[in-house]
């Protein structure tokens, strides 16, 4: 059986390039590995979802069937929430960026983003373990936004049971970034990294 | 060298889809690549550009996917191998040649690549590019993983030299977007001699005759076909269902058999070669059970193809229950998921593969709270100011004018975010075209004015023959050409005006205002970030005759963002800001709907999202209040 | 949906809204805010005045080219846009009450006073549409300090006329002649307002003239506003044009635009005569009639009874006008302009003050009928 993985999110957050790390690590490794990305219209703003199947046994298809997703990471709240009725089950394991990109219609006042408490009790209530955390905020401390991405594959591979390690992302990095990139993402995978090793009692 | 041009092979790389069938064609010593940019084709030829920085080949972007099919056969009729890529609707374009190209027959190995995209995730349509494969009489191959894909198209160009004419293979999103481990063989030499040989001739006279050869050339890949290990069956003896499937949706057919436990019930007809039928094997595996269900994307191309040939042979094979489209057991269009392939099964099967208990749980809880979220260009966009003025121009006209729509990120103005100002987007340059019908409506009382905008791309790939049409007629037509420098939505590829190749070579630029001016046509160019002054511009071209151009001339702001940078740290200051009283009525947010601009809930004012925000500074201008500050970026 | 073939006919019997239909109609019911009363009562029956009252207090409206539009929808339910349109009946303010030392007539409204006189400042007696009372007495309020600056009507810059801001004497003269076309001049002073301008004098027509009364009823700011003026006058008016369509048919007629100036003589000439850079050519009345702004059919304010003085011109007597002097502001400001020279006074013939009052009277009546049958 494959380790389904989510990665979910909005056009913008790096969702794209979190996923070919994973990805990319995994064939290092020897693994079997499928990704499908589903994205829309817009190069920003829309939803992105990636799905991650990794096995040492098979290639699956690109799609992870319905309520079958082991890990969902959610780099938007909103995004992790409308994944949960079609992916999720009552084991999925959620690590999830706490910090909303709010929708246009929202922004508009046409409809209105659920309380972000309430979206951490519903994915609390789920039944499977969650991971919470203001992974923006990490980002922006560290020195930009856009290092989300890393912080949140840093959580990834602190999971019990996921089969890649921070140095098989390290590893991956080094032919995806600039060397004088290379020290400042390693660090965001460290961060999500201590994250979860911290909450893990 | 690494990664996709790396001459040996045996090697595992993580691939997309798109990046496989360009190896793939790599493998077969491809030299000649042309295609146009469009979802989800493009990275085939991004991916083939890249390789031509260290392998001797040719890749271009063509004007359009006619010229792209056009400029490939060349190539094949100089004996050497070629490729050429596009999006479903591309093969709409190009298939006036196509039809005869097929009459014509070709020489070295040309091989056609139409990527569809089921449940036009980013597309104007939904189509299935597989019935062309019928209409011209080619072969047609179907993979379903990124490694069949390149095994494949390395396979197609054997084949197109073989029968002497194109190959088609069909791609969809969830192909072409999959990134699996792929097994990458070593490439062969590049040696292209190019040379036409006069003794031959390629077109399609004696018509019938021609036509009768390409049956025949259809015959030889049938044959073929029979043999090909592209074909398999896997499942039970004697099956109680037959699945033919094909495409991606095979591999959600294989895993929904394991998930529902029915390997031992069912069997799996997978087909690559899915025109001409392998008619032979079909048989074979069509007499193994009574009950066939057809799992495939779009149309019922598979479906259709096999029943008429099941009624054929029905006296050898006996009556058969066919399900899929035509009865309803799978959904008559959209794109096919497990979910979708699950649902069938489970009903025919009378298995229950839903956990009822977690959906009843928390599926009423997210379907009232999660909101959709809405399609909106990007922070920064210059369209959100070409099309915020062109809103102001139209409703300081009040004549009831509306904007005829064309394809590219622009098309979202048919959306709030493009606040709703267009009325039609069909085809690419079809907004012109439009344009110059109405434009000719005045003398039947028609006085409402209207605006159409095409961008940069689009103006070159297909606009230009209506911009005649209206010069020639005398259309009343008011072009806005959304310049945004790049074929935006697809992900910024160079075409004709942005000076550059697909192989990063400089070319000189093609000079829009130049070209119209030829026309005799008037152009104008104006500046979108500066939306009043473009409103007035748009405005007074409005109450005039004639076709005419406006440019609107602004760099993506994707790519502004990565070259430059934007000059401005936005602000609000929050004592100036009016909220929601009257005289603002969050009018930035309500109206203008910039992601970078949200509601500060605790001050109830508006506020700029840093995260978001990239500090084009045009939302400054509509702040009644004046409370939206530009500061200077150190 | 049942369809039938009558006498070679297809007949398709009533099936119903159409989906866009049945959405469009979805929006107009829930449309109940201030904004869509205003659009639907004003704006959508044509019968806005384009006085600009509206215009500048917010972004929902703008006056472009001689007209006024709603440019976006505003969902608040109270605005006040709706509180300040002379359009729409409003019975719950007594618009402001008049010291008891006026005469207040049913025709002409309170005044202390009516005369007539004209300008003696001989550069604006050239530009001035008869006596030249107004560029005169603005040109005096703004050197005695008394106003600051004036909101006027500009002669439109490739557009319609707009309402812009003067601060000279200058800037007065480029102002100066009638336009009869509505110019939606209180946008200028809502801009004035909103950069923090004071002691504002403003020109406009009775319409305008009502709308400031209104003005200091309005929302939350509105005392403040109206305070920020102090020197209102009006000019007579028996109705404005619709630019837009008044010009494009004057260009159907050979017309070449700009137009340096315009003039309807006073009866029984029945002509609309215009001056551009072909020289001076004449329009029947009846031929621009069809032009006059439909929402003006609805006033019942010939001589804009709402302002500090009233200006206005007199039949037969070409270099003066009329003056109604309303408040003890006009009439102080009126002798002091005599005192100084600026502008010579006189009695108002008896005669032309009936035919004043007659031509008020009718306006009334006809404002009041017509208001009857529209609402």
């Amino acid at each position: 059986m494959a380790l389904n993985l989510i990665i979910t999110g909005v056009g913008g957050q790096g969702n794209v390039l979190a996923s070919q790390v994973v990805g990319k690590a995994a064939v290092k490794r020897g693994l079997r590995v499928t990704i499908g990305e589903t994205f829309g219209l817009s190069q920003r703003g829309g939803p992105v979802m990636s799905h991650i199947r990794l096995s040492r046994k098979r290639d699956y298809g690109p799609l992870i069937p319905p309520n079958k997703a082991h890990i969902i990471i959610g780099l938007e709240p909103l995004e992790t929430i409308r994944v949960l009725p079609e992916y999720g089950n009552s084991e999925t394991t959620f690590v999830v960026n706490s910090w909303p990109v709010y929708p246009l219609n929202v922004i508009a006042d046409e409809v209105e983003y659920p309380d972000t408490e309430r979206i951490r009790s519903i994915l609390e209530d789920a039944g499977g373990k969650l991971y919470w955390l203001d992974a923006t905020r990490l980002a922006i401390d560290l020195g930009a936004p856009i290092l989300l991405n890393m912080i949140m594959l840093g959580t990834l591979c602190a999971l019990p049971d996921f089969p890649l390690q921070m140095y098989d992302f390290k590893d991956v990095l080094v032919d995806m970034f600039p060397e004088s990139r290379l020290e400042l993402n390693y660090k965001a995978l460290e961060i999500g990294n201590e994250f979860i090793t911290e909450n893990e009692n | 060298m690494k990664g996709i041009s790396q001459r040996s092979g045996d090697i595992h790389l993580l691939l997309q889809g798109n990046e496989a069938i360009a190896r793939g064609a790599l493998e077969a010593g491809v030299v000649f690549c042309a295609g146009y940019p469009g979802n989800p084709s493009s990275e085939i030829i991004e991916t083939l550009a890249e390789a031509a920085r260290d392998l001797p080949i040719y890749v271009e972007w063509s004007v359009n996917e006619k010229v792209a099919v056009e400029a490939a056969t060349a190539a094949s009729f100089t004996g050497c191998r070629a490729i050429v890529v596009m999006k479903q609707n591309g093969i709409n374009v190009a298939l006036d040649f196509l039809t005869n190209l097929t009459l014509s027959g070709t020489r070295a190995g040309l091989v056609l690549v139409t990527c569809d995209d089921p449940s036009g995730i980013s597309s104007t349509n939904e189509e299935d590019a597989r019935i062309f494969a019928r209409i011209i009489d080619a072969p047609l191959l179907e993979p379903t993983t990124p490694q069949e894909a390149l095994v494949m198209t390395t396979w197609a160009f054997e084949l197109s030299e073989k029968i002497e004419n194109i190959v088609m293979i069909r791609s969809v999103s969830r192909l072409s977007h999959t990134r699996t481990r792929v097994l990458i063989n070593e490439l062969p030499s590049f040696d292209p001699r190019p040379h036409f040989d006069t003794g031959l001739s390629f077109h399609t006279f004696p018509v019938v005759a021609k036509h009768k050869m390409r049956h025949e050339k259809l015959d030889l890949a049938r044959v073929l076909f029979e043999k090909s290990s592209f074909n398999h069956y896997e499942g039970a003896v004697r099956p109680e269902l037959l699945i033919v499937s094909s495409g991606c949706a095979w591999t959600y057919v294989t895993e929904a058999v394991d998930i529902l436990e029915l390997s031992d019930r069912v069997g799996t007809l997978k087909l690559g070669t899915t025109w001409p039928l392998p008619k032979g094997f079909l048989k074979k595996h069509l007499a193994k059970c009574d009950r066939v269900l057809f799992v495939e994307d779009v149309d019922p191309f598979l479906e259709d193809n096999v029943k008429s040939f099941g009624a054929d042979i029905c006296m050898e094979i006996g009556p058969k229950e066919y399900m899929g489209k035509a009865s309803g057991h799978t959904p008559s269009c959209g794109e096919q998921t497990p979910a979708s392939i699950l649902r069938v099964l489970g009903r025919l099967f009378s298995v229950d593969w839903q956990d009822h208990a977690f959906m009843d749980k928390v599926s009423p809880i997210v379907k009232d709270i999660a909101p959709p979220r809405e399609f909106g260009l990007c922070p920064g966009c210059p369209h959100r100011g070409s099309y915020y003025a062109i809103k102001t121009a139209l409703a300081w006209d009040d004549r009831d004018g509306f904007v005829s729509g064309d394809i590219g990120c622009y098309t979202m103005g048919i959306w709030p975010t493009g606040f709703n100002q267009v009325k039609s987007v069909h085809a690419m340059g079809s907004g012109l075209g439009l344009a110059s019908g109405y434009g000719k409506l005045d003398r039947f009382g028609f006085h409402q004015p209207v605006v159409t905008v095409c961008g940069d791309s689009t103006f070159f790939h297909a606009a230009i023959p209506a911009l005649i049409n209206a010069k020639f007629n005398g259309a009343d037509v008011l072009l806005l050409i959304l310049d945004n420098s790049a074929t935006a939505m697809t992900g910024f590829q160079p075409h004709p005006g942005t000076g550059k190749t697909a192989m990063g070579t400089k070319t000189d630029p093609v000079d829009m205002e130049a070209l119209c001016r030829s026309l005799k046509v008037d152009v104008e160019v104006a500046d979108p970030y500066d939306m009043l002054s473009t409103a007035k511009i748009i405005y007074r071209n409005m109450q005039q005759k004639g076709p005419r151009v406006l440019i609107l001339r602004r760099k993506c702001a994707l790519v502004e963002g990565r070259e430059r940078g934007f000059p401005y740290k936005m602000r609000v200051d929050q004592d100036l800001c009016l909220g929601e009283e009257c005289g603002c009525d969050r009018y930035c947010l309500r109206i203008f709907r910039c992601p970078g601009l949200v509601w500060d809930k605790h001050a109830q004012k508006a506020k700029i999202d840093g995260v978001i925000c990239v500090g084009c500074g045009i939302c400054s201008d509509i702040c009644p209040q004046r409370a939206i500050l530009r500061e200077e970026r150190e | 949906m049942v369809s039938r073939v009558l006498r070679g006919r297809l007949l398709l019997d009533h099936i119903g809204p159409t989906y866009t239909e049945v959405l469009k109609r979805q929006m107009e019911s829930s449309a109940s805010g201030a904004q869509d009363r205003l659009i639907n009562k004003v704006i959508d029956k044509g019968l806005c005045v384009a006085c600009g009252a509206c215009v500048g207090l917010c972004p929902y409206f703008h006056y472009f080219d001689g007209k006024v539009l709603a440019m976006a929808r505003c969902s608040r339910d109270t605005g006040r846009c709706v509180e300040i349109c002379p359009l729409i009946d409003r019975g719950d303010i007594a618009l402001d009450k008049m010291t008891s030392d006026v005469m207040n007539t049913p025709e002409i409204g309170p005044y202390k006073k009516i005369i007539m006189a004209c300008s003696l400042d001989k550069e604006i007696n050239e530009k001035a549409q008869y006596g030249g009372v107004v560029s005169s007495l603005i040109t005096y309020a703004l050197g005695k300090d008394i106003i600051r600056s004036a909101i006027l009507t500009d002669a439109g810059d490739g557009y319609a006329p707009a309402g812009t801001v003067a601060r000279s004497r200058s800037d007065v003269i480029g102002c100066a002649g009638s336009r009869y076309t509505a110019s939606a001049g209180l946008e200028a002073l809502n801009m004035a307002i909103k950069t923090g301008e004071q002691k504002l004098g403003i020109v406009g027509l009775p319409c305008q003239m009502e709308a400031l009364t209104r003005m200091r009823h309005m929302g939350s700011d509105g005392e403040n506003r109206a305070n920020s003026i102090v020197l209102k006058i009006g000019l007579f008016c028996t109705w404005a044009l619709d630019y837009r369509s008044l010009f494009a048919d004057l260009r159907n007629r050979g017309l070449r635009e700009p137009i340096l100036k315009c003039d309807i003589p006073p009866p029984p000439a029945g002509v609309f005569q215009i001056c551009t850079r072909d020289g001076w050519r004449e329009f029947p009345l009846n031929d621009i009639r069809p032009f006059i702004k439909k929402g003006c059919s609805l006033c019942q304010d010939m001589t804009a009874e709402w302002s500090d003085i009233s200006v206005g011109a007199i039949e037969g007597i070409d270099e003066w006008n009329t003056v109604v002097l309303r408040t003890d502001l006009g009439l102080r400001l009126m002798e002091q302009a005599t005192e100084d020279g600026v502008v010579k006074v006189d009695d108002l013939p008896k005669k032309n003050l009936m035919h004043l009052a007659e031509a008020s009277f009718n306006k009334k009546e006809r404002g009041r009928l017509t208001r009857g049958e529209i609402r």
